[in-house]
């Protein structure tokens, strides 16, 4: 054991500790991933503080219940079992109250320092109860990986064979920053071309806000287990973000007879001009909806109004990589500068056109001065306060607003809210 | 797992001073799996520790431990330095760490925070990950702590030992052991107490500290809220050790008493009689005739003053009927509190209280429950209830009953504590009797309508 000298330490960027994180967890991801399926328990294989935690953190964001269980592994099954024993005891104390139509079960760091076959339970339990595994340690990746490892082993685990088609049929995977109501709005505008939709995931009528019948210890929306397993006729596999790029890849390994049609993201004229123009070749559609050439021309509107203020802003994000690099595109085409802070490692960083660091929101905080703006989580709150900056919050955690499940920022219509809010604030600044 | 010390774990799940021990262990129980929703210990340890906005709370271990939790508990503070309390510092233990060990990088952090921020202190959190790797905490600890000369103190509370409570317990050990009585104080007070347990959520501490300053005590040091390291290394000369609404601290209190000689008393801030009878406490147990009198001057001041505030909304809460659902002290000491500003207490909810708290509860409120799953629904209705006070979870039975719903868990913004506490507690009841919107929200929609 050696201790640094702190003279050097200025001179290195690699700190050995994060100040102030910007990062969540992958079980954390894998949470909401599965809180995207109808009548499903995830089930957190760790001690009982990481489910806490978490399920602390989703209810104040999204002001929602949120079923979540935990193994609660404790000191003695820690060190002497394989985890089968915790795991099935588990299933066994949730099956007593409620009939889960999936139990998603996943890791945590302590269970894989262990190295728990999760495997093995799953398939000890096979015949009591349905059930996805997923391997999601917190010492490695973030809330995105979590999320999209999920949606992998939910296509692997759960979808079952088939060769025949739907052409009128796709699959929706979202990354894990899109809102519940984003999810339905893209669900909207794909039904608008006479597509049968699924997302996999979909949060869009789970955690949404909607005041439903009763406080479930479920999941209370989302996509159907048995919709699920009957998804490998989709003639068209859509992912939207770098992180659940390998979503489709996997899908369309398993379904050749698929297309897959990927997109980074989906703020902006650009992006939203993409994604048309592919599904449009997809289709071999002619005829154009009106309501998507209506909202076409006023985000080209929005884009002239807001280029005054946007301009000459300089914006500075921090939040998780395909949320990070939608938002800065999107301002980009107003001209505004930005920097971003993302909260993982990501392919996506390869595709950013401005300034781009992994970093912590202690970095984040020496760079704002320089700003005008900043564009991130709950946390930059006090941030912002305290430098005088104006506030976007996005991200996750927002405890500080309501109507998060409601926030509409996608395609021709989301971005021009979009790209109005941030230029309203930066007006009043 | 060498920092795992089980004999300490189980001596202070088999605690003599708490009252259950003497037949069973029922509230400290392991988690079931598949069956809990609580918290761990480290999330204990958390809760009791950050408070001291002067020290950095250093976590060691991977994301979830602290990305999930930093900056959620509102416990203010009046440090004029740089308030550490709702920062985050983690070492974000990778892949590397669990292979190779984590003691460089926790060793290098050290060394960043000390260089960077200059605390007075630095408490290292164990988490589960490093407490399997076999990182040696304590003594990486050790030589920093030789190196830089402040205290920096190892917490070993992973979260597989146990609850948030049991979490509470050791952060309490490792104060004791590595804080109290590492400095003697200019002087000793005849009247210096230890407050025990209040970790100033919203400002709680503030409601009444003044008070006890007013009647000539001196609060020598604080576990935790608004509490400074160098006053709680002088703890050992405080004549008094005060727990405040916390059964979990009562250890700690009892180890001083046999270390130092500090008795102890416990004592509940909610409500009126409870604020009143908490001053009272206090300056019995030092028994010196002229503060008793004065104490009586104040509390009869205050009284006054505070019953004058409440008459306002006095003919709004009157003979209306309430139904509790909290945890811990809270199920009595919220009802007492409640029935202060003139509102019946039908019920009050258990479930997670311990057989002192269950004890104290049956003396205030008639109607004890156990499951508010099946028992708050029918409580409302069999006894026309008005307003239920609970965690967020319940708010879909007030809104499904159609009744007024406050939220007395964390999430509420302003302190219920002590005289001044209860003033917000009767605006806030009021608003909520008043707001139309659980009425008109369990409405049904007009296609659904018979």
């Amino acid at each position: 054991m050696s201790f640094i000298n702190p003279k050097e330490m200025k001179t290195t960027t690699m700190k050995p500790l994060h100040v102030n994180p910007l990062k969540l967890s992958q079980p954390m991801g894998a949470t909401l991933a599965f809180l995207g399926i109808k009548n499903c328990m995830p089930l957190m294989h760790g001690a009982q503080g990481c489910a806490s935690f978490t399920k602390v953190l989703f209810t104040r964001h999204f002001n929602d219940p949120i079923a979540i269980q935990t193994t609660a592994v404790n000191d003695i099954t820690a060190v002497i079992d394989g985890g089968d024993k915790g795991i099935s005891e588990a299933v066994e104390n949730i099956t007593k109250k409620v009939t889960p139509d999936l139990v998603g079960l996943f890791t945590t760091g302590m269970t894989e320092t262990k190295g728990d076959d999760i495997k093995g339970a799953t398939l000890l339990l096979k015949e009591k109860q349905k059930m996805v595994y997923v391997h999601t340690p917190d010492f490695e990746g973030g809330l995105e990986s979590g999320w999209s490892l999920s949606i992998q082993n939910i296509i692997t685990q759960l979808i079952e064979p088939t060769t025949h088609v739907r052409k009128d049929k796709v699959l929706f995977v979202p990354n894990v920053n899109f809102s519940p109501i984003e999810v339905e709005k893209l669900k909207e505008a794909l039904e608008l071309l006479d597509l049968e939709v699924y997302a996999l995931p979909d949060l869009s009528d789970s955690l949404d806000g909607h005041l439903g019948v009763k406080q479930g210890a479920l999941s209370s929306g989302g996509i159907s287990v048995s919709d699920i397993e009957k998804l490998g006729d989709a003639g068209a596999v859509i992912t939207i973000g770098r992180s659940v790029k390998k979503c489709g890849e996997l899908f369309y390994e398993k379904f050749p007879q698929s297309t897959h049609l990927h997109f980074d993201s989906l703020m902006g004229l650009e992006a939203s001009d993409e994604f048309y123009a592919k599904l449009f070749e997809f289709l071999e559609c002619k005829s154009v909806p009106s309501v998507v050439k209506r909202w076409r021309a006023r985000l080209q509107d929005v884009l002239l109004d807001t280029h005054f203020t946007l301009g000459k802003a300089k914006i500075l994000i921090a939040d998780e990589p395909d949320s990070a690099y939608a938002i800065s595109k999107a301002l980009k085409e107003a001209g505004g500068s930005c920097e971003a802070y993302i909260a993982q490692r990501s392919e996506v960083q390869e595709a950013f056109t401005c300034k781009v660091s992994i970093g912590d929101l202690e970095e984040v905080e020496k760079a704002l001065p320089a700003m005008d703006l900043l564009i991130t989580n709950y946390h930059g709150e006090r941030l912002a306060h305290k430098h005088h900056k104006e506030l976007l919050i996005r991200g996750f955690p927002n405890y500080e607003q309501v109507g998060i499940g409601l926030r509409h920022n996608i395609l021709y219509e989301g971005s021009c809210a979009f790209l109005c809010e941030v230029t309203n604030l930066l007006v009043h600044h | 797992m060498t920092m795992v010390n089980r004999k300490l774990i189980k001596d202070l799940l088999n605690e003599s001073a708490c009252s259950h021990n003497k037949t069973k262990k029922a509230s400290c129980d392991k988690p079931k799996p598949g069956a809990t929703s609580g918290g761990c210990a480290f999330e204990g340890a958390q809760i009791s520790l950050f408070p001291y906005a002067d020290a950095v709370h250093l976590v060691h271990g991977p994301d979830t431990c602290l990305g999930a939790s930093w900056e959620t508990r509102a416990t203010l503070t009046s440090y004029e330095g740089e308030n550490n309390t709702p920062l985050g510092y983690c070492t974000n233990v990778s892949t590397q760490d669990i292979i190779f060990g984590g003691d460089k990088k926790l060793s290098d952090a050290l060394s960043y925070i000390v260089e960077h921020k200059k605390p007075k202190a630095i408490f290292v959190y164990e988490t589960c990950v490093t407490a399997m790797i076999g990182d040696n905490i304590d003594f990486t600890c050790k030589t920093a702590e030789e190196l830089f000369h402040i205290p920096i103190v190892p917490v070993h509370a992973p979260g597989f030992v146990g609850s948030k409570n049991l979490g509470s317990r050791l952060a309490g050990e490792a104060v004791l052991d590595a804080l109290v009585g590492t400095r003697e104080p200019e002087e000793i007070h005849p009247f210096g107490i230890n407050l025990i347990g209040d970790y100033n959520v919203t400002g709680d501490m503030w409601q009444y500290k003044p008070l006890l300053e007013r009647i000539g005590i001196k609060v020598v040091s604080s576990l935790s809220g608004d509490g400074r390291i160098e006053q709680i290394q002088t703890a050992h000369t405080a004549k008094l050790n005060v727990i405040v609404c916390a059964k979990s601290l009562v250890t700690l209190c009892r180890k001083m008493q046999e270390r130092y000689n500090i008795p102890y008393v416990s004592v509940s801030f909610y409500g009126k009689r409870d604020t009143s009878n908490a001053i009272r406490s206090i300056v019995n147990a030092f028994g010196d005739a002229e503060l008793i009198a004065k104490a009586e001057t104040i509390i009869a001041e205050e009284e006054a003053k505070l019953e004058t505030r409440l008459k306002l909304y006095h003919p709004m809460l009157k003979g209306k009927k309430a139904i509790l659902n909290t945890g811990g002290n809270k199920s009595w000491s919220i009802a007492s509190a409640l029935q202060d500003i003139g509102i019946e207490v039908v019920a009050t909810c258990v479930q997670k209280a311990t057989e002192e708290d269950v004890a104290i509860a049956s003396e205030y409120v008639p109607i004890l429950f156990k499951a508010p799953g099946v028992d708050q629904p029918r409580l409302i209705d069999e006894h026309k209830v008005d307003i239920l006070l609970a965690g967020g979870r319940s708010l879909y039975t007030a809104i499904k009953k159609r009744i007024a719903f406050v939220d007395v868990n964390q999430e509420k913004k302003v302190s219920y504590g002590a005289y001044g506490g209860l003033e917000n507690l009767a605006i806030d009841v009021c608003a909520a009797l008043s707001n139309p919107v659980f009425k008109l929200v369990g409405k049904q929609a007009p296609w659904d309508a018979a």
